[in-house]
């Protein structure tokens, strides 16, 4: 008998064991003497790669609020904005703008995740009985507001500024080429455990629930189901997977600003999520896969073609919404989703 | 400034959102749907009659007709490329669908236009009241002298006739009266023999020709770039699902509420925070919705 036979069969425990076996292989790059070399060429793709596995965390909490349970959450950036500017707010030293109270990183990365849940339970608390189209226009406000609030309180969040002098506990132990690798590591290390999570979550009976609510949520209750408690559940973790998202940036990136949360975040996970399957978690991180693979492109094709760069993010933007577009129209189901589970044409 | 003042630039404004708003509510009355690109079509409306005004040239009221006409006929393009096909899908893909093409509409603006603002140059007369006199309350002034320019006379007045048109549209002309009766019950006015797909049409036309003039309305005020539908499309959905999703009288009272609230939270804002008073139309909207989302006038929207 081989290794091979021995390794678990469902996708939820491949998951968590390729998730724990990168998180080792990082931790030994990070306490150990050994170092890493990446060919100049495998930079940008590092960095592409680990912006995908933070993303891949937004898309997974955003796919079980809308793939699984229906809600049409369109402002799922703000959980990520939030999240990361409370860790931050908290763990930052000595930023010459906004708050910076320099607690260590770990009680920062908590805050970060329980801030944001309890703005998606303040959230569902108000707006969960909002029909879809609403409760989109509800979030995507909600997010306005934050993105404001955020530029405008200068003494607090740091103004267009934001906050600098956030640690950065990975560049800390080790540096150049090993940090992007460990960083790598770690980072998908989280999201392919958040996948085994979140698969454990819907392949449960409880997860049946929740895409009960989704195609019909009269008939759902009449079985006795609470589903209003079910929605807040489910929109509450997504918030807080937004949330822990945002803090392992803010982590990453040793400083948060307004321009890292504008609704291209949300556009760009809700087109991954479309254009991949909503309901399958697999699918919706290949759709992002592809839709950041798209920006991976451009930005070799920038250097090909003779535009200007800002005549280049206009095409790509264009790109983007057509996609979107033709995504809803062509193929309501995504690529691998399943058109009769979801309950579209086609 | 006086709060008087402040009262005048919010009634300018809200006209221009109510003009606007009323296209928006129609459209989610009768099509049923939330259209987010509707703010790109006010900046395509605003930029018809920007290239109407300055490279033909023709009079300002004619690049007025010019884009109002443009509007129309982008809105009944572009509805029937994108909204038509898949009109029976519900709501939200829908919505999806009016987000994903407001940001390729933004974006080609953008790359046809280029980033920069333009203005229309108009000629502008200024009428002065100083004679009021100051009633201070803390900070703010409760009246105080003010100024109107013959600008926002326009836009003041534009609003109104536009209020009187779709007034006379709805009660007195075939077309109206089945749009009304489409945004009541659609299986009943089909039955009663109305052409659904034609009205339908109808309202695109009409909605871009309302979002022409409030985007010219907004340039001749301010200044047009690609991002002034875009930054205008909260405010002028706020206004309507405050006056209660799918009434244009709704709409009316909503865009002076937003104009008004807008203009005299900057009057009441320290002057550090006076960017957060877009942020206070967004507080109103999810206030609305939770208190009574059906609005002024409107039709419930909870499921639950």
């Amino acid at each position: 008998m081989s290794v091979l036979d021995k390794l678990p069969d469902g996708h939820g425990d491949r998951a968590l064991l390729a998730g724990l076996a990168c998180l080792l292989v990082g931790a030994l790059f990070a306490f150990t003497p050994l170092r890493a070399q990446l060919p100049s060429a495998l930079y940008v793709f590092v960095e592409v790669g680990i912006l995908f596995a933070i993303y891949g965390m937004l898309v997974l909490g955003l796919d079980l609020q809308y793939g699984h349970t229906g809600l049409v959450n369109f402002g799922h950036v703000v959980f990520f904005a939030v999240g990361a500017y409370a860790t931050a707010i908290l763990s930052a030293q000595d930023s010459f703008s906004g708050l910076a109270l320099g607690y260590p990183w770990p009680i920062g990365l908590a805050a970060g995740v329980v801030v944001a849940a309890v703005l998606g339970l303040a959230l569902s608390a108000t707006s969960i009985r909002l029909r879809g189209d609403f409760l989109a226009i509800v979030t995507l406000a909600t997010a306005e507001i934050f993105h404001s609030v955020f530029v405008n309180f200068e003494e607090t969040f740091g103004g267009n500024v934001g906050i600098l002098g956030v640690p950065r506990p990975i560049a800390a132990l080790v540096e150049g080429d090993t940090r992007l690798v460990v960083t790598l590591l770690v980072l998908g290390g989280v999201t392919l455990v958040t996948l085994a999570a979140v698969t454990r979550l819907t392949e449960a009976p409880y997860g049946r629930t929740l895409r009960a609510i989704r195609a019909d949520e009269l008939v759902t209750r009449s079985l006795g189901k609470s589903t209003i408690t079910y929605k807040t559940q489910a929109f509450v973790y997504g918030a807080a997977l937004a949330g822990l998202a945002g803090g392992l940036f803010a982590l990453y990136n040793g400083a948060v600003a307004p321009g890292f949360f504008t609704i291209q975040v949300t556009v760009t996970i809700w087109i991954g999520m479309l254009l991949g399957g909503a309901a399958n978690h697999r699918a919706v991180l290949a759709g992002l896969a592809i839709i950041m693979g798209l920006r991976l492109v451009s930005r070799f094709a920038l250097d090909v073609t003779p535009v200007s760069g800002d005549v280049f993010a206009s095409i790509r933007l264009i790109v983007v919404g057509l996609i979107l577009v033709a995504v809803i129209r062509y193929r309501p189901a995504g690529i691998w989703g399943d058109a009769r589970e979801l309950g579209v044409d086609r | 400034m006086g709060l008087l003042q402040e009262i005048i630039f919010g009634l300018v404004t809200g006209s221009y959102i109510a003009i606007a708003a009323i296209g928006f509510t129609l459209i989610y009355g009768i099509v049923n749907m939330i259209n987010f690109a509707y703010g790109e079509y006010l900046t395509l409306g605003a930029f018809i009659g920007l290239v109407a005004a300055t490279m033909i040239p023709v009079p300002l009221p004619i690049a007025a007709l010019v884009a109002m006409v443009g509007g129309g006929v982008v809105s009944i393009v572009l509805a029937r490329g994108f909204f038509t096909p898949i009109n029976d899908t519900g709501p939200v893909p829908m919505l999806l669908t009016s987000i994903g093409l407001g940001i390729a509409l933004r974006n080609a603006i953008r790359l046809v236009g280029g980033r920069g603002a333009r203005y229309f140059e108009t000629e502008t007369a200024t009428f002065r009241f100083d004679a009021i006199p100051d009633v201070s309350l803390g900070p703010v002034d409760l009246l105080g002298g003010f100024f109107v320019t013959s600008e926002q006379l326009i836009v003041i007045g534009a609003a109104v006739a536009v209020f009187v048109a779709i007034h006379g549209l709805l009660t007195r002309t075939d077309v109206g009266i089945a749009m009304r009766a489409m945004g009541d019950d659609e299986s009943l006015a089909r039955v009663r023999g109305i052409d659904t797909q034609l009205i339908r049409d109808s309202v695109w036309v009409l909605a871009g020709v309302l979002a022409g003039l409030a985007g010219v309305l907004m340039a001749i005020q301010t200044n047009v770039s690609a991002d002034t539908g875009f930054s205008h499309i909260l405010q002028i959905l706020s206004a309507a699902i405050l006056g209660g999703a799918g009434s244009p009288y709704g709409a009316i009272l909503g865009a002076y509420v937003i104009g008004l609230v807008l203009a005299v939270s900057t009057a009441f804002l320290p002057s550090s925070m006076t960017g957060l008073s877009s942020a206070v139309a967004f507080v109103i909207l999810v206030a609305v919705l939770l208190v009574k989302p059906s609005g002024i006038a409107g039709k419930e929207v909870r499921e639950a």
